[in-house]
C-alpha cells in the first residue's frame, strides 16, 4: 500500500469506531455535543500519532518480549503530554473530558495501531496511518456529537438551529441515546457499503 | 542471559526518556496550569465579591504565609487585591468551613476600612436543594456591609442550619487571616 493508502484507510475501510468498532468507551461517553467529540478526537490524535512514530522508530531495538509493556510506556506518557497541555491551554474542555483523557491510555485503537502496524513499518507510513486513523477517529466522534446535540439539545456547534418549537430530545444525551445514535449510523454505513457493492458488482 | 540484559536495558531507557520528557513538559505547563484553575474555578467569585477595581485581581494575586502545617511545610493563602489607581482598596481571599457534608470553600471581600462587601461560595458538597441554599443571593446578601471583625453572626437558613454555620466560620476564618496578617495583605 502506498503512503496515500494508509492515510486514507482509516476515513473508511477500517474507520475505527464504526468499521472496527474499537474504542468505544469515549466514544459513548463524551459525545453529548460535537466540539467534546471533536476534542476527545483530536486528543486521541495526538497520542496515536506520536505513539506509532516512537514505536515505529524503535522498533528494531525494543526485543519482543518486553514490546508491550514498552508501547504503554510511550503511549502513557504521551497521554500525560496531552492532558497537561488541555489543563494549561484548554481548562473548560479538560474539565468536560475528564477521566476520559488519561483512559486514552487504554484505548485500544492506539495500542491496536502499535502492535499491528507500527512495530511492522517505516516511521513515514506508521505516522500517515496514525494520522489517518486518528482523524477518521475525530470525524467519527464529531459527527456522532453533532448528531447527538441537534437531537438532544437543539444546537450545533453551541448555536440554536432548530425551530422554536422544537423540544429537545433529552434521550439523545443520556448514555442509551449513544448506543442509539451509533447503532443508526453504523446501520447507515452498512447501507452505503451494499449499495456500492451492488454497483461495483462486487458481492 | 543476553536477552535478559538486553530488556532490561531497553525498558529502563524508555522509563528513564519518558520520565525525562514529562518532568520538563510538567515543569514548564506548572503555572499556566495554576493560572487556569484559579480563573476558572476562583475567578468568577473574586468578580462576584469585589467590584470598582481597574487591575486584574487574578494576575495580581499573592501568596502569603499564614502558619506551618505537622510537617513543617508553609501553609500559604491567596489573596486576590482589587486596585484603584494602584492602590489595593480591597482583597478578596478564600476561607473554609465544615458544612454538614465536608468543607466549604467561601470567597470574602474585604475592604481596607474593615467591612465585608460580598461573599461566594466556591465549592461545595452540601444537599442539593436544601444546604445548597447557602450559595444563593438571599444568603449571601445577609454578609454585605458587616464589620469584619471576629465572631460574625446571621440567621441560619432553617432546614440547612450545618450548612449556613459552615458558611458563616468560612467567613469568619477569612476576616481572622485578614485581621492577623493586615500588613501583609493590605
Amino acid at each position: 500500500m502506498s503512503i496515500k493508502d494508509e492515510f486514507t484507510k482509516g476515513f473508511w475501510e477500517v474507520l475505527p469506531p464504526f468499521r472496527l468498532v474499537l474504542g468505544l468507551c469515549p466514544v459513548l461517553a463524551v459525545t453529548t455535543t460535537g466540539i467534546n467529540g471533536m476534542g476527545m478526537g483530536l486528543a486521541t490524535t495526538f497520542v496515536l500519532v506520536f505513539s506509532n512514530l516512537f514505536v515505529s522508530l524503535l522498533r528494531r531495538f525494543i526485543p519482543n518480549q518486553v514490546r508491550i509493556a514498552s508501547f504503554i510506556v510511550i503511549i502513557a506518557s504521551f497521554v500525560v503530554i496531552v492532558e497537561l497541555v488541555m489543563q494549561a491551554y484548554f481548562y473548560p474542555l479538560f474539565k468536560i473530558l475528564g477521566i476520559f483523557i488519561p483512559l486514552i491510555v487504554v484505548n485500544c485503537i492506539i495500542l491496536g495501531r502499535a502492535e499491528a502496524f507500527a512495530s511492522k513499518n517505516g516511521p513515514i507510513a506508521s505516522l500517515a496511518d496514525g494520522l489517518g486513523i486518528g482523524l477518521g477517529f475525530t470525524i467519527s466522534l464529531f459527527v456522532l456529537g453533532s448528531i447527538r446535540e441537534l437531537l438532544g439539545s437543539g444546537t450545533l456547534l453551541e448555536i440554536p438551529v432548530m425551530w422554536s418549537s422544537f423540544e429537545p430530545f433529552a434521550f439523545m444525551l443520556k448514555p442509551p441515546g449513544a448506543f442509539v445514535a451509533l447503532g443508526l449510523l453504523l446501520a447507515l454505513m452498512n447501507l452505503i457499503t451494499q449499495v456500492q457493492a451492488r454497483k461495483g458488482g462486487v458481492s | 542471559m543476553r536477552d535478559i540484559l538486553k530488556m532490561i536495558t531497553v525498558l529502563t531507557l524508555i522509563g528513564a526518556a519518558s520520565g525525562m520528557a514529562l518532568s520538563i513538559i510538567y515543569e514548564a505547563t506548572k503555572a499556566p496550569i495554576e493560572y487556569q484553575t484559579i480563573k476558572f474555578i476562583k475567578e468568577p467569585a473574586v468578580k462576584k465579591v469585589l467590584t470598582g477595581y481597574d487591575n486584574d485581581p487574578i494576575l495580581d494575586r499573592k501568596k502569603i504565609t499564614i502558619g506551618e502545617d505537622e510537617r513543617g511545610r508553609p501553609i500559604e493563602l491567596i489573596i486576590f487585591p482589587a486596585k484603584k489607581a494602584g492602590k489595593t482598596f480591597a482583597v478578596a481571599l478564600e476561607g473554609k468551613g465544615k458544612g454538614f457534608a465536608g468543607l466549604i470553600g467561601v470567597m470574602v471581600g474585604v475592604s481596607k476600612d474593615g467591612k465585608l462587601l460580598d461573599i461566594g461560595i466556591t465549592s461545595h458538597s452540601e444537599t442539593p436543594g436544601i444546604g445548597s441554599r447557602v450559595a444563593e443571593a438571599s444568603f449571601t446578601e445577609k454578609f454585605k456591609g458587616l464589620k469584619a471583625e471576629a465572631g460574625v453572626k446571621i440567621d441560619s437558613i432553617s432546614g440547612a442550619t450545618y450548612s449556613s454555620k459552615g458558611v458563616i466560620a468560612a467567613v469568619n476564618q477569612a476576616i481572622g487571616y485578614v485581621n492577623n496578617f493586615k500588613k501583609e495583605i493590605f
